[in-house]
Parts: structure tokens; C-alpha cells; sequence
């Protein structure tokens, strides 16, 4: 009886061992996350910084936990493979000054809003999705973090990389990637180039 | 019996070091970015399924393009200026109890849907918001329902309802002064405002307005209201807009998306 007792505690302790090697993940990516976010609101309520300043920090603490420039080529899907590697590399810069500004204006707005995690998602081996909420006074505002692994690791980078945002089920990749298809269009990458330029 | 308890012994420590040894060593294998950006193309596959862009039905996107350009107009140079004034006139307070007095006044709206889509429980918890909130909450200018009871409204309209049953969202439209919408959610404004107490025709039963002047008057309150509070949100859309109009189709169509999917 004891044996079997013992071969029962054995593989049940397997099986919550090999559980929790994946919540390990989730739980790693999870907290870097929060660290990050605590990072930046220390950053946002030092009242001493310059705007340009803070932005800057900013920008450093997040730098290593999203992937811009995977944004950039999936922003085009396709049309990325067309381009030639001038433009590609002119292409991911403009991209990735957009992503920062675009975070720098949403920062501004930043009112004391606290981020929960309400529930980690892994739908494949080498994705995991954090589903957030900004919690503000009156209404919290649901933003998914999407993550995954590169097969190989990025020097300067987090193991697992953020590689879109999804603001209350609308993706910010697919919106750019749909907006810049339409615009391809009718129009050529330079001219597409030319606007981000501007913004 | 006891070697088979050694043998998951050791398959466990094996097993275990064997994780301990990976996680150390794999931040110890930098790799350069030159390299990784030679498998651009792979990784392009490898998310091509994922970025799939559902393509919006839009033959009317002429159209819709210029309905848009006034819609813009109009906000910019009509509703924004009007906001800012009654922003400067009315503390914040002020404006979301007025936002929150119009949210409790869809409330038919609202648990009806929730009940049509077998959502009872929802249903249940929006009817305990609009007795708290219409009365403890002042007709409801306040939400003690949500501070102080914990229920949360349940935002669902006739166009999620119909998109819940599988009705598909036809071509966009764009609606002059409303913005963004598609046949179906168009279509589901006439269900959906006879179950508004804000309307100017005849009706057997209580409501708000009676008149058209009435309907317009209160209408344009609310939105200047909701305008004054969100103003920000739709100046940072515009900003990240290549170009406005399928900027913003489309991220309507994503986000009803997913508004009928919940």
C-alpha cells in the first residue's frame, strides 16, 4: 500500500512540477512586466525631469521589452519583402519613432491609473499574452500585452518581447498594417515614409 | 518497488537540473541582431496567419471618405471649440455625473439586449444598477452600484445582438454627426432607440423628450458632454493616422469585433 501511495505522490509531484515550469514563465514575463511599469510611473511623477527627459527614460526602460522592429516589418506584412534594404532600415527607424511618440502622448495623459494583470494567456509554446487593465477613477480600460520568444535571443533584449498591444480589442499592428495597405495602394512607399516623417 | 520510486527520483532531479541548466545558460548566447534580422523572412511567416487583416466590406468607400471629412470638420471646428468653452464651465465632476445620468437612462437598452442574448445574469446585474444608481445615486448622477455594491454595467446594444446570432456587419457606413458604423449596427439604432427614453416621436409610454427641438437640445448636451471628457482620445487617433477614414473603419470594425465576441 505504501508503495503505491509513494508512486502516487511521485507522479502527481511531476505532474505539478511540469505545471509550474510553464507558470514559471508566465510568472517571470508577468513581473518584468509590473517591475517596468513601476519603473516608468516613478519616472512620469519625478516632477524634476524635462518633458524631453522623461520621455527619454522612458523610452530606455521600454527599449528592451518590445520588439519595434518586428512591429515594423509586420506593419507591412508583405510589402516588407519589396523593399530594398535602405528603405527597410529607414522604414523600421521612422516605425519605431512612431511607436515612441505615439507611448510618449499616451504618458502625458497619465492620471494616476493603476495596471492590474487579470489573466495570463498562453496559446502556444512561445506566445503568452498579458491581459491587462488600466484602472483609472471611473473606468479601466483593457489592454493586452502580446509576447513572444525569439528562437534566438536578441542581444539588449528581454527573452520574451512584446510585439503588439491590444487596446480594447483593437490591435495596433493590424490597424497600421491595414491602414499603410491602403495607402500603398494608391501611393508608394517613400510617400508613406513622407507622412510618418511629418507626424 | 522501492528502484521504481529511485528511478522517478532520478527522473525528477534529471528533469529538474536539466531546467536549471537551460534558463541559466540561455541568456549566455547573445546573439547579433545582423543575424536575427536575416531570418526576417521567417519570422514574417511565422506571424502571417496571426496579423491576418480581416478586409472591410466597403463599397461605399467614396462615400464614407467624405461623410468623414465632415464628421472631422464638424468636430473640429464646431463641437471641439463648444467642449472646451463648457469644459472651462464645468468642473470635471459636474461632467461625469452628467455622463453617468445619460448611461442610466439606456438602461432598457442595455438589460433587454443582455436578456436577448441569454446574458441573464448581466441582465440582472444591470437591473440592480438602475435601482441603486436611480435612487441612491440620484437619478442617477452618481454610481454607488459600481463603488459601492461592486456591479458593473454590461455595455451591449441590437447590433451586438444581432452580430451574436451570426449576422454579419454588411458594408461600412459612416453616419453623419455618429461616426463610424456598418449596416447592421445602422440598422440596429431604430430597435435600440425605441428602447431610449431620448426620442422625438409619439410614444404610449415616459419619455425624456417629445418634441424634435427637445430631442436635438438634449442630444447635443450629451454629446458635448462626452466630448468635453474624451476629447484627448480622438486627437491621439487622428495623430496616429496615416490616413483618417480606413484608419478609423477599420478600428471600428475591430472593436465591435470583439465587443460581440465577449
Amino acid at each position: 500500500m505504501k508503495t503505491i501511495l509513494k508512486k502516487i505522490l511521485f507522479v502527481s509531484a511531476m505532474l505539478i512540477f511540469t505545471q509550474s515550469l510553464g507558470a514559471n514563465e508566465q510568472d517571470d514575463v508577468k513581473e518584468r512586466f509590473l517591475t517596468n511599469i513601476d519603473k516608468v510611473i516613478l519616472i512620469v511623477e519625478d516632477k524634476s525631469l524635462s518633458k524631453k527627459q522623461r520621455n527619454a527614460n522612458i523610452i530606455n526602460v521600454l527599449t528592451p521589452m518590445f520588439d519595434f522592429e518586428l512591429m515594423a516589418k509586420l506593419s507591412l506584412g508583405k510589402i516588407w519583402r519589396t523593399l530594398d534594404s535602405e528603405d527597410q532600415k529607414k522604414f523600421v527607424n521612422l516605425y519605431v519613432e512612431r511607436m515612441e511618440k505615439s507611448y510618449s502622448s499616451k504618458v502625458d495623459s497619465y492620471n494616476n491609473e493603476k495596471v492590474e494583470v487579470k489573466k495570463i494567456e498562453q496559446p502556444k509554446d512561445n506566445r503568452i499574452a498579458l491581459v491587462t487593465d488600466l484602472i483609472g477613477n471611473d473606468e479601466s480600460l483593457e489592454i493586452v500585452y502580446k509576447y513572444y520568444k525569439p528562437k534566438k535571443p536578441i542581444s539588449q533584449k528581454d527573452t520574451w518581447l512584446v510585439y503588439d498591444v491590444e487596446i480594447k480589442g483593437v490591435s495596433i499592428l493590424k490597424a497600421d498594417k491595414a491602414q499603410f495597405k491602403e495607402f500603398l495602394q494608391t501611393k508608394s512607399i517613400h510617400e508613406l515614409m513622407a507622412v510618418l516623417v511629418e507626424k | 518497488m522501492k528502484l521504481a520510486g529511485l528511478i522517478f527520483m532520478v527522473f525528477m532531479v534529471f528533469g529538474f537540473s536539466g531546467c536549471i541548466s537551460q534558463s541559466v545558460e540561455e541568456p549566455q548566447k547573445p546573439v547579433l541582431s545582423e543575424e536575427v534580422s536575416s531570418d526576417a523572412d521567417d519570422e514574417l511567416d511565422e506571424f502571417a496567419e496571426e496579423m491576418q487583416v480581416k478586409e472591410v466590406y466597403d463599397p461605399f468607400s467614396g462615400y464614407n471618405r467624405s461623410m468623414t471629412s465632415f464628421n472631422d470638420g464638424a468636430y473640429e471646428y464646431v463641437f471641439k471649440p463648444v467642449a472646451q468653452g463648457y469644459r472651462y464651465l464645468f468642473h470635471e465632476e459636474i461632467r461625469m455625473s452628467v455622463q453617468k445620468f445619460f448611461h442610466n437612462l439606456y438602461f432598457p437598452m442595455r438589460v433587454v439586449n443582455n436578456a436577448l442574448q441569454g446574458k441573464f445574469k448581466n441582465s440582472a446585474e444591470e437591473t440592480g444598477r438602475f435601482v441603486i444608481n436611480s435612487t441612491v445615486g440620484i437619478l442617477g448622477l452618481f454610481d454607488p452600484a459600481k463603488s459601492k455594491f461592486g456591479l458593473q454595467a454590461h455595455e451591449e446594444d441590437f447590433g451586438q445582438t444581432l452580430g451574436f446570432y451570426g449576422a454579419g456587419s454588411g458594408p461600412h457606413i459612416v453616419l453623419p454627426f455618429i461616426g463610424p458604423s456598418n449596416l447592421r449596427d445602422t440598422i440596429s439604432l431604430y430597435p435600440d432607440s425605441l428602447l431610449t427614453p431620448i426620442d422625438y416621436t409619439e410614444r404610449s409610454y415616459w419619455t425624456l423628450t417629445d418634441t424634435v427641438a427637445e430631442y436635438l437640445g438634449v442630444k447635443s448636451v450629451e454629446k458635448v458632454n462626452y466630448a468635453s471628457l474624451n476629447m484627448e482620445r480622438y486627437d491621439k487617433l487622428k495623430q496616429d493616422a496615416v490616413d483618417l477614414y480606413p484608419y478609423l473603419r477599420d478600428l471600428y470594425e475591430q472593436y465591435r469585433d470583439k465587443q460581440i465576441e465577449e
